[in-house]
């Protein structure tokens, strides 16, 4: 009010002065502010993967949980050898995208199921920490490395032993072979819909038996 | 008010403000060797005050580093400015012809420095990733932050509820927009690491943390060019007084991980610390992402992003082809072909909204007639003598 008054009683250059502090104060102002809003009804998983600037950071080492997976993971897991495999009987091969090398799917009456492809330089964290976020993943709590044999064993893939783990949840499973490869960490990894997965373990063993990884060093 | 009036419309002000600025630039430029374009901006020049710390790194440094020098930031040398030329302008304008161009080319700085401002307060720019035959609504920043509960109940659409991250300081209580829940602010770290450390003592009894054992360590942010940081925070849940649990929340907690759900009395909300997003009342949809690159080499020479937009309104429906320097522009916003998936099955649209984006072009339009004209007076005069001499 005190400034209305200011500006219709004061010269040109007053009105101007006031007008231009006053757009000075607003600057002050907070930008965002708290709000709601309406949008359409999203997937549970959108299919955008997170945007990131294209960057040459390296992938944060260990802590897995923290696995940002940034374009310089996905640049990495494009450089990794290329990879071959039977579709087993019932599943769909999907277009690999981002960061997954191959990507199967699976709809039974029982549920349904992925099986995903990824690299990775390096360990990833170690064998404990990716079978706990896998855990995580089929709602199951974590384990210690000594509980580490209850639910993993030793199988070949791609003439490279892996650690095979079976992680059967009460809704969501994950069964799959975590493969170290010439300083890279190939995840093959089933989850989905506990009946499914389990009733298609089959299928997963056979697909990983037909697993061919292109090995330069060989 | 005459005297405070001839101080804001003095010739001195101008060249201290002048003067004022070139030491500020001086030190941004040292500065944005060690925080990048982004922080440096923000630190000095969309800012009050500012202070200058010798940087560690420099020789003796490691006894040095108690060296600042305070000046002041862009907003207050801007402002100044403003009022200095506004008030200069106001007392000496009268409507001479020989004067015209100098008007002109005044009226155009001060036309600047608003476009400046009104850009810094108005301009938004996010990123859109629309994957090639999928269609997208939203953009988001990598650099800004959202805590977001979202009310999935209805049928046909979602409600967002979302607090900036900028508001989150630990100890405070905020009200959760248009719902009765609020959230208690444990701790909010600007960027940190999540680690699994199920024996840690961790504020949180709910969710991802609780759950798989994760912890949050604070690390410094990181403000150089690419890097993102993982903003992480504990937030506790409120109904009324009664507590529904505190969660750990970070960007990097993001749809590859199990959502995290709230149960309040009525409704189910999904809670999550996310890239700050924009919504459109219109869907972008990829038809066909282009790579090429010099035959035999890996050098791109174009990338480009035929799209289609979907607007309920479908007169307003339209296909282009983004490509470098060629950019959408739609609705109030300017869609720039930014980057590409590296599997190249999606595009990365710069999404710029600037509504004062004309100004400039005006300011310099008027300087550039104003200087053209004050040069034209001076050379017929210069002619006149020529010619009578």
């Amino acid at each position: 009010m005190l400034i209305l008054m200011l500006i219709q009683n004061s010269p040109l250059s007053l009105k101007l002065l006031t007008l231009s502090a006053g757009l000075v104060f607003l600057v002050s102002c907070d930008r965002t502010k708290p709000q709601s809003y309406t949008i359409p009804k999203e997937a549970q998983a959108p299919a955008t993967p997170p945007v990131a600037p294209k960057t040459e950071t390296a992938a944060p080492a260990a802590a897995p949980a923290n696995m940002q997976i940034l374009p310089g993971m996905a640049e990495a897991a494009q450089a990794a050898g290329a990879l071959q495999f039977q579709t087993p009987v019932g599943w769909q091969k999907q277009a690999p995208s981002g960061i997954r090398k191959a990507e199967l799917a699976y709809n039974g009456d029982n549920g349904s199921a992925t099986i995903t492809v990824t690299v990775f330089p390096g360990d990833v964290g170690g064998l404990l920490a990716n079978v706990n976020r896998w855990r995580g993943q089929a709602g199951l709590s974590a384990i210690t490395a000594a509980e580490l044999p209850q639910v993993s064993s030793q199988r070949i893939i791609s003439n490279h032993r892996s650690t095979y783990v079976r992680l059967p949840g009460e809704t969501q499973s994950i069964l799959g072979g975590l493969l170290p490869f010439h300083g890279k960490t190939w995840f093959f990894k089933m989850s989905g819909d506990t009946a499914a997965v389990l009733a298609q373990e089959n299928a997963l063993l056979q697909f990983l038996d037909s697993v061919l990884i292109e090995d330069p060093h060989h | 008010m005459s005297a405070l009036l001839q101080i804001f419309g003095s010739l001195k002000l101008t060249v201290i403000l002048l003067s004022a600025s070139m030491v500020l630039i001086f030190f941004g430029t040292i500065d944005q060797v060690e925080y990048g374009i982004w922080h440096t901006q923000k630190l000095y020049f969309e800012s009050f005050v500012v202070a200058w710390q010798y940087p560690a790194v420099w020789p003796a440094g490691d006894q040095l580093t108690w060296l600042r020098i305070p000046m002041f930031g862009g907003y207050t040398i801007g402002g100044l400015m403003l009022i200095n030329l506004t008030v200069a302008y106001t007392r000496r304008f009268s409507l001479k012809a020989a004067k015209l161009g100098l008007y002109a080319i005044h009226l155009g700085l001060m036309l600047l420095i608003v476009s400046e401002l009104l850009t810094d307060l108005l301009a938004q720019e996010s990123q859109m990733t629309v994957p090639e035959n999928g269609r997208a609504n939203y953009s988001q920043t990598v650099r800004e932050n959202e805590l977001v509960l979202i009310d999935r109940s209805h049928p046909e659409h979602d409600r967002v509820h979302a607090l900036p991250t900028h508001l989150l300081k630990p100890g405070r209580t905020l009200d959760i927009p248009d719902t009765s829940l609020r959230a208690r602010v444990i701790n909010f770290y600007p960027n940190a690491q999540l680690v699994r450390a199920p024996e840690a003592k961790s504020p949180a009894n709910r969710g991802v943390a609780a759950k798989m054992g994760v912890t949050a360590i604070p690390k410094a942010p990181d403000y150089s060019e690419k890097a993102i940081n993982t903003a992480t925070a504990y937030i506790e849940i409120l109904e009324g007084e009664a507590s529904l649990g505190t969660w750990l929340l970070s960007n990097v907690l993001d749809e590859r991980f199990p959502a995290q759900t709230v149960q309040a009395n009525d409704r189910d909300f999904k809670i999550a610390l996310r890239f700050q997003r924009h919504y459109y009342p219109f869907e972008i949809e990829l038809l066909d992402f282009a790579h090429d690159k010099y035959p035999g080499t890996e050098i791109p020479f174009n990338f480009s992003s035929k799209i289609v937009t979907h607007h309920p309104d479908s007169a307003k429906n339209q296909q282009a082809l983004i490509y470098m320097n060629h950019p959408l522009r739609y609705e109030g916003h300017t869609f720039y072909q930014a980057s590409f998936s590296p599997d190249e099955t999606a595009t990365i649209l710069q999404v710029v909204r600037n509504p004062g984006w004309l100004l400039p072009y005006v300011s310099v339009l008027l300087m550039g007639l104003g200087m053209s004209y004050q040069f034209g007076l001076h050379f017929r005069k210069y002619l006149k003598k020529r010619n009578t001499a």
